[in-house]
């Protein structure tokens, strides 16, 4: 780990006056379960890391008018524990459940979650976003199990957000703020493909700080499924989060997103269309799973991502209608 | 150690004998102290002896180092839309000859079993062909079980003269061994396929139940 200047202001503006244009200049520490790491692996560099979890404003989980609004150091556990959140988006509690370790329950954030760095080990081990040497693209010529099967950018990481997919189905709207104001970015736009080593999967300036997110109540029903080898302390291989309105037992609209195959959550516009105005059953969730996969383009060894995909699919619906095996 | 005891039995260490659990005057077992009891005589004091066979002559020392032997039996349940292995139960008995502590001697089964589950299912070195170098140099992507991903492990230990007779056979790795082909041969058991790369995880499973070389 290199040596960096340490800062714990207590007010928001504070931070955001300690932060700078570059991403070099500073990083946002909130829980440390993803900086640490980075940083004693050399991936960032930071000259100073900003502690926000002193600032009051950013804690927390609330109704509001428009819907529940959590806050960015709400922890995963507070998530996860949350009657508000379970009670109108068991998506969300499901996908806090899927951060499968209680120590990094504890001490991650919601927000931290959502800005965490990829996994891809080619980009772990320093060799960028779009991971090349000596003039060879990395993941294509490499080990790719865990890589994109969606995507047309030269990106091939997965993104690596538990909450992502589930927002982005709900339609959430994500708050930033920067010393020049807060603007609020829908969900599904927050999370970007990078084209270069430069940018970032996230829509994010080195001199903002994602403040907090808000989830409209919709009515929807809404669910997460992840396949995952290990119980704990493990990723997902595949995962789908749905949000689908109802007339009774037909769908009316659905927002089917998957999680960790592509570099952002993936909207499948076709595996909503193969239930809308239908009843879920097993077969129509399966002919939605085989719908949400059917454009995928796997990488040399990660075809296997593509099954996987579609039974996410098939049991987040499942799950979501309340429809059993 | 007879010295430690001999003036509790009042007999010189030259009079002394074990036999049958217990430190005694020879033919005399009402003169006695029990194993127990006579290593209470030496407080905080240890005894450390060194001892050494002669392979050729093991036979008739009773010590071995060969002659391993066990059974590994495994129940798993296949996701086959996952590909995802389930451990349901691992049994192990294992032919160890001579147990002198069989509370060690199962410990150490129930973690050669662990460790043969992370082998058929979890664990490999993912070496990079452009870079050389290993990919999964962490705990984060180098899989290893944790407490529920073992299902239920069952040890026997098979303690009776006749294995006592046997002599001290190895115990260390090779309970390891058996496990791993157990679980794949109860996995090819369960998808009618029989998945060739260990460790068999979701994309070895799935690419040997669709015909696809991985």
């Amino acid at each position: 780990m290199q040596p960096f200047e340490y800062a714990s202001p207590k007010t928001l503006k504070e931070a955001l006056a300690l932060l700078g244009g570059n991403w070099s200049d500073a990083a946002v520490l909130a829980g440390g379960t993803d900086l640490i790491s980075l940083m004693k692996e050399e991936v960032l560099s930071p000259r100073r890391v900003v502690n926000i979890k002193e600032i009051a404003e950013l804690k927390g989980i609330s109704k509001t008018a428009a819907g529940i609004r959590i806050g960015a150091l709400a922890t995963v556990d507070e998530v996860l524990s949350s009657p508000l959140v379970r009670a109108s988006f068991p998506s969300l509690t499901e996908a806090a459940r899927g951060v499968a370790s209680m120590q990094i329950r504890n001490m991650g954030t919601f927000g931290g979650d959502l800005c965490q760095r990829p996994r891809c080990w080619y980009f772990r081990a320093g060799f960028g976003l779009i991971a090349r040497h000596d003039g060879k693209d990395l993941v294509a010529e490499g080990d790719n199990r865990y890589h994109a099967i969606f995507g047309s950018g030269p990106a091939r990481f997965v993104s690596a957000s538990s909450f992502g997919p589930a927002l982005v189905a709900l339609g959430a709207k994500i708050r930033i703020a920067s010393p020049s104001g807060t603007r609020e970015v829908d969900a599904e736009k927050f999370f970007v493909s990078p084209a270069s080593n430069d940018e970032r999967e996230v829509d994010l300036k080195p001199n903002e700080i994602l403040t907090e997110v808000i989830i409209p109540t919709s009515g929807a029903k809404n669910a997460t499924y992840e396949v995952r080898q290990k119980d704990a302390l493990d990723w997902p291989l595949a995962t789908a989060s749905v949000a689908l309105m109802m007339k009774g037992s037909t769908v009316v609209s659905a927002r089917i997103v998957l999680g960790h195959v592509a570099p952002t959550p993936w909207v499948s516009p076709e595996a909503a269309r193969a239930v809308e105005g239908k009843v879920v059953t097993v077969e129509t969730a399966e002919a939605a799973g085989k719908a949400a996969v059917a454009a995928a383009r796997p990488l040399s060894m990660n075809a296997y991502k593509v099954q996987i995909a579609a039974a996410a699919v098939k049991r987040a619906l499942m799950a979501a209608a309340g429809v059993k095996a | 150690l007879f010295e430690e005891v001999a003036p509790s039995l009042g007999a010189p260490t030259t009079e002394l004998e074990a036999v049958d659990g217990k430190i005694q005057v020879k033919g005399n077992p009402a003169k006695s102290l029990t194993w127990k009891a006579a290593c209470a005589k030496l407080g905080v004091k240890t005894i450390s002896e060194t001892g050494q066979n002669v392979p050729r002559e093991a036979p008739k020392e009773g010590l071995n180092t060969g002659g391993v032997g066990g059974v590994q039996i495994a129940d798993v349940s296949v996701d086959v839309e996952t590909g995802i292995v389930k451990m349901n139960r691992l049994v192990a008995v294992q032919d160890c000859g001579t147990v002198i502590n069989p509370k060690t001697a199962e410990s150490q089964i129930y973690g050669a079993c662990i460790m043969s589950i992370c082998g058929a299912l979890m664990e490999e070195r993912v070496m990079d062909a452009v870079t050389g170098r290993m990919l999964n140099n962490e705990m984060e992507f180098y899989k290893l079980a944790g407490i529920k991903d073992i299902g239920e492990i069952l040890v026997h230990l098979e303690i009776d003269e006749t294995n006592d007779k046997r002599g001290v056979i190895g115990l260390g790795e090779p309970p390891v061994i058996g496990g791993i082909a157990a679980i794949a041969n109860a996995v090819a058991n369960a998808i009618g396929v029989r998945v060739p790369y260990v460790p068999m995880t979701p994309m070895n499973v799935l690419n040997a139940l669709s015909g696809r070389m991985s």
